[in-house]
Formats: C-alpha cells, structure tokens, sequence
C-alpha cells in the first residue's frame, strides 16, 4: 500500500538546501553588495529573484522525476 | 466627473464584477459540507493556483511590502524568500496529506493533528481550533481595515474609512456565504490576475515616470543613499534575525490553517505538485512592489511619511501623474489583494469553529451534515462582521493577538512533522515540546529579548524540536509506523 510519504530523491533534497541557504546567512553574504547591477537591479536583489527562479527550476525537475516514478510503479 | 468620483464609480464597478462571478460559483456547488469547505476535494489546477497565491499575498503585499523597503531597505527582501522558500515544506508533505485527508475525510488542520495524536474528549483539537480562530480573527481584521484605508487614500475620503472597509467585507461575505470554496477560487482567480497586472504596472510606470526606468533609479539610490540596497539596511537588521525571520517564515506558512486546508482540496496529488511547481513565480509579484518602496526612499526625502505602510498610496495617488481611471484600477488591484486574503480567512475560521470547537458544545455534537454546513455559512457572516466592528474599533492593538496566537499555531510544526515521517514521535514528547515551545515564544515575543536578535517563533522551534526528540527516544515505543503511517493501515 502506498501509505508512507515519499521523500523526493536526496539529490533534489540537497539542491533545496542549497536554495534556502543561498536566501540566508550564510549563503547570501557572497551577494551583499550593489554591483553589477543585473536587469536594472541591484546584485543584492538580484540574486534572489535569480534564486526563486532555482527554486522554480528545481520542483520542475522533482515535478518530472515523480511523474516518471509513477509510470514505473504502473 | 471629478477624479475621486471616477475612481469610486471604476472601484465600484470592480466589486459588483467580483461579487457577480462569486455568486455565480455558487451553481458549480455541491450541497454537501465537504463541497463548501473543500470543493468536493475537486479543485483543478489553475483555480488552486489562484487560490493559493492570492490568499497568501494579502493587504500586506501592497502596503507593509512597500512599507519595509522604503523604511528598511534590503531586509525587505527577506518577504520574497520566505514566500518562495514555504513552497519545499509544502512539496514534502502536502500530497501525504492529501492522501489521508481524502481517505478519512479530514477537513481541518486539527482534525489531522488530533488523529495522530489522539487525546481524551479531543483536547488537542480543542487547543488548536481556538488557537487559529484567535489567530486568524486579527488577521481578517488587518484586512478588512486596509481595505478601508485603500478607499479612503484614493478616493480622497470621498468613500471613507467605515464604509470602504464595510464594501469589501459585505462582497467577500457575500460570495463565500453563498458559494464557498467555489466561490473563492473563481473570485481569486479573477484578483489574482487582477493584483500580478496591476503590482507590475504600477511598479515599473512608476520608476519610469519620476526615474525613466528601474535601472536608472537604482542607480540614483546607489548614489544617494546606499545603505538601502544591502544588508543590514537603513535600520540596521541584522543577518540574525533576517535568517531566522525568513526560516521560520517559511517552515511556519505550513500552519497556516487556511493554508493547510487547501491541500484537501486538490483534484490530486499531482495537480498539488502541478501548483506547487507554479507557485514560486508567484512571488515575483513582489518585485514591482518593493521597487516602489525604493523610489519612495529618494521621492519622499525631504518629507518622510509617519507611517511606512502608506508610501505606495502616497505615490501612486498623490506624487505620480495618473489619470484617474488608472488609480481606480490601481485601487482594485490593492483591495483584490486585500479581500482575496479576507475570503479565506472567513471560510476557514468558520469551518473551525463548527468543526473543531462547536463539536465541544453538548448541543453541537453529532450534528448532521447539512446543519454543520447551515452553520459554517452563518459563521461566515458572524466572522466577517465581528471583523469589520473590530476594523472601526482599534485594528493597530490587534497585532498582538495576531502574533501572540500565530506563535503558538507555528509550534504545532515539530509535532506535524514527527507525524509524518518519524516511527519514534510519541504523544508525550510532541505535548512537552509544543507546551515549552509555545511558552518560550510568548516570553520571547512579549518579555525577554532574545539570544542574537533571533526570531522568537525560531527559538521557541528550536527547543520544541529537542524537547519533542528527546522526550520521545526516551518514551518507550515498539512502533514501526510513524503515526500518520499508523493512521492510513489503520483506515
């Protein structure tokens, strides 16, 4: 029976790590400055919107990933 | 007609469209309780989307966002992180939920705890239906409140306080009264859209038209006043208490019941992952919104506003040069952010009431379907109107409310948590860790400062978490199902 919740494989586990430290100390400290601004921002800023498109990028993945998983358990 | 006429007419005219496609809704409805609250567990995919973003970007967005960038600067970022950051909590745990939800017909949040942790005459799900409903009454109340400042700003009082907050509070009434879930997600679906366009608008027009282009202005900022642009920030947040702030932010939306709920809701897991997968996007609807903060930074230099929370009204409806027309949209994409936020929060404080607490009261108890879903739909009016009396009253000396009871709905995560994935979590250990996490967080957030300036939700999660580990290891168990697991073989 499908009853236990399926962790996504450790791979994604640890790229959503990555993302949540990139946001925080002390990910974020690399970015704490003003150049090079980046499509008008400044790099600060930047790089967390680049950082919630990583996000983004990551669950499409993980996305894939379970959907391949459930063919193979048909 | 005088700028302030057209504007209410365009405002006006934007409500009675959101409440005629929130009553429509209501044909779409199954008469059954589980219809009203979850939308019979049906909803698909581009309805959950909307639901999820626009309940979440509340009044908040178009005000204290703003508020914080043109008060604080960098640190106003740590809103866009969390926001995006809640969504891997959501993604480990919300299917499983789903699942269960569906199996045994699960509709509250509490509902779910207290079948994990089962407790004599359902206490637990007592402790944490009033919990919430105390948490979220400010909440809608906050709302409500800034619905009633948007109007009054842009109209220049020609709608006031007490009546634009009573518009937006009868729609929303209204429509979730009459259509529940249904009712939300085509009305959130239309304010979502209505907030992402409007926030982008508004966000580049006005860099464009005092700066001639967000570069451009960034650039002047940088010269003027760098502190804003990074950490710690005009005010001096330290990477402390914006680390904490931003992760208990984020591993706490979770908790959210009106948040949580919505995993019921879902067609299927899948359409759950298709929504999460989304939902980050969502998030950049902040951008424009704190590019406005900023301009505020250098605009209102030589008279800085009392309040931070007012700098988007300030310019958009006094210093740029809008037609009016563009203010009433603008005004409606504000109040969409406001009353999208309010809907939810009504459904969901009733459905716990009448769920998790009125099942206490001798003559509530066993009720039939049809009268709990009688109910809800009278909560939902009661809710909403207490909201709007406590919107005239004071709304400013309810953040203590708010925080003080949202603290403690954030320490039921550890115990979630163990529920789901952990064999070990023992009753014991989630009680003793929820009882000295929750105390330690109203001590932090009302008495003692805390070590390093962290969040006080994140110490008190921090020592929930040990205790709950510890506490558990040391209570002897044989199981070798966690006990959600233990749950679903039971059912």
């Amino acid at each position: 029976m499908k009853s236990r919740p399926s962790l996504p494989p450790r791979g994604l586990l640890i790229y959503f790590t990555i993302c949540a430290l990139a946001m925080i100390w002390p990910g974020a400290l690399v970015a704490n400055r003003i150049e090079p601004m980046v499509i008008g921002l400044p790099f600060f800023m930047f790089w967390y919107v680049a950082w919630v498109f990583a996000l983004f990028v990551g669950l499409v993945i993980a996305y894939r990933h379970d959907a391949a998983q459930e063919v193979n358990d048909e | 007609m005088s700028d302030s006429l057209l504007i209410t007419t365009i405002t006006l005219a934007y409500l009675l469209i959101v409440l005629a496609v929130g009553l429509r809704a209501r044909h779409n409805q199954s008469s059954s309780l589980e219809g009203y609250v979850a939308g019979g567990r049906h909803m698909g995919l581009l309805v959950l989307f909307f639901i999820l973003g626009a309940e979440i970007f509340s009044a908040f967005a178009f005000l204290g966002a703003p508020g914080w960038a043109y008060s604080k600067g960098a640190p106003a970022l740590y809103i866009i992180a969390y926001l995006a950051l809640a969504v891997i909590v959501w993604w480990l745990i919300a299917p499983y939920i789903s699942r269960l939800g569906r199996r045994h017909g699960f509709l509250t949040q509490a509902e779910f705890l207290s079948a994990c942790y089962p407790t004599r005459g359902n206490l637990l799900g007592l402790f944490i239906g009033v919990v919430s409903v105390l948490a979220m009454i400010p909440y809608l109340t906050i709302q409500i409140a800034g619905a009633g400042l948007l109007f009054e700003a842009a109209t220049s009082g020609t709608i006031p306080f007490w009546l634009g907050s009573l518009l937006a509070c009868g729609v929303v009434a209204a429509y979730v009264y009459a259509s529940g879930l249904q009712g939300i997600g085509w009305t959130n679906l239309l304010q979502g859209v209505m907030m992402v366009g409007v926030a982008w608008f508004l966000g580049l027009a006005t860099a464009d038209q005092f700066f001639g282009g967000v570069g451009e202005m960034f650039r002047e900022l940088q010269r003027e006043a760098p502190e804003y642009l990074t950490m710690p920030g005009a005010g001096g947040m330290g990477w402390g208490a914006f680390s904490t702030a931003i992760l208990v932010s984020a591993l706490g939306c979770v908790m959210w019941p009106h948040i949580f709920m919505k995993f019921y809701s879902a067609r299927s897991e899948r359409t759950l992952k298709q929504v999460f997968v989304l939902y980050p996007l969502y998030s950049y609807l902040l951008v424009p919104l704190l590019i406005i903060g900023f301009a505020g930074v250098l605009l209102l230099e030589n008279s800085p506003l009392d309040s931070a929370d007012r700098v988007l009204l300030t310019l958009v409806v006094e210093l740029a040069d809008f037609p009016a027309w563009l203010i009433g949209i603008a005004l409606s994409g504000a109040l969409a952010a406001a009353m999208s936020t309010a809907a939810n929060l009504a459904h969901t404080s009733a459905t716990i009431l009448v769920r998790d607490v009125g099942q206490h009261l001798p003559v509530l108890r066993g009720i039939s379907d049809d009268k709990a879903l009688k109910l809800t739909r009278y909560g939902v009016v009661v809710i909403s109107l207490a909201a709007y009396l406590l919107a005239l009253a004071n709304p400013g000396s309810l953040v203590g409310l708010l925080l003080g009871a949202y603290g403690i709905v954030v320490q039921l995560l550890p115990m979630l948590l163990g529920a789901l994935f952990w064999r070990r979590a023992s009753r014991t250990g989630a009680f003793a860790g929820l009882a000295i996490g929750a105390a330690l967080t109203l001590l932090f957030q009302f008495g003692v400062s805390t070590p390093f300036g962290w969040h006080a939700g994140f110490c008190g999660l921090v020592v929930n978490t040990v205790v709950f580990i510890s506490v558990s290891l040391v209570t002897h168990s044989s199981s070798s199902y966690s006990p959600a697991q233990a749950l679903s073989s039971k059912g």
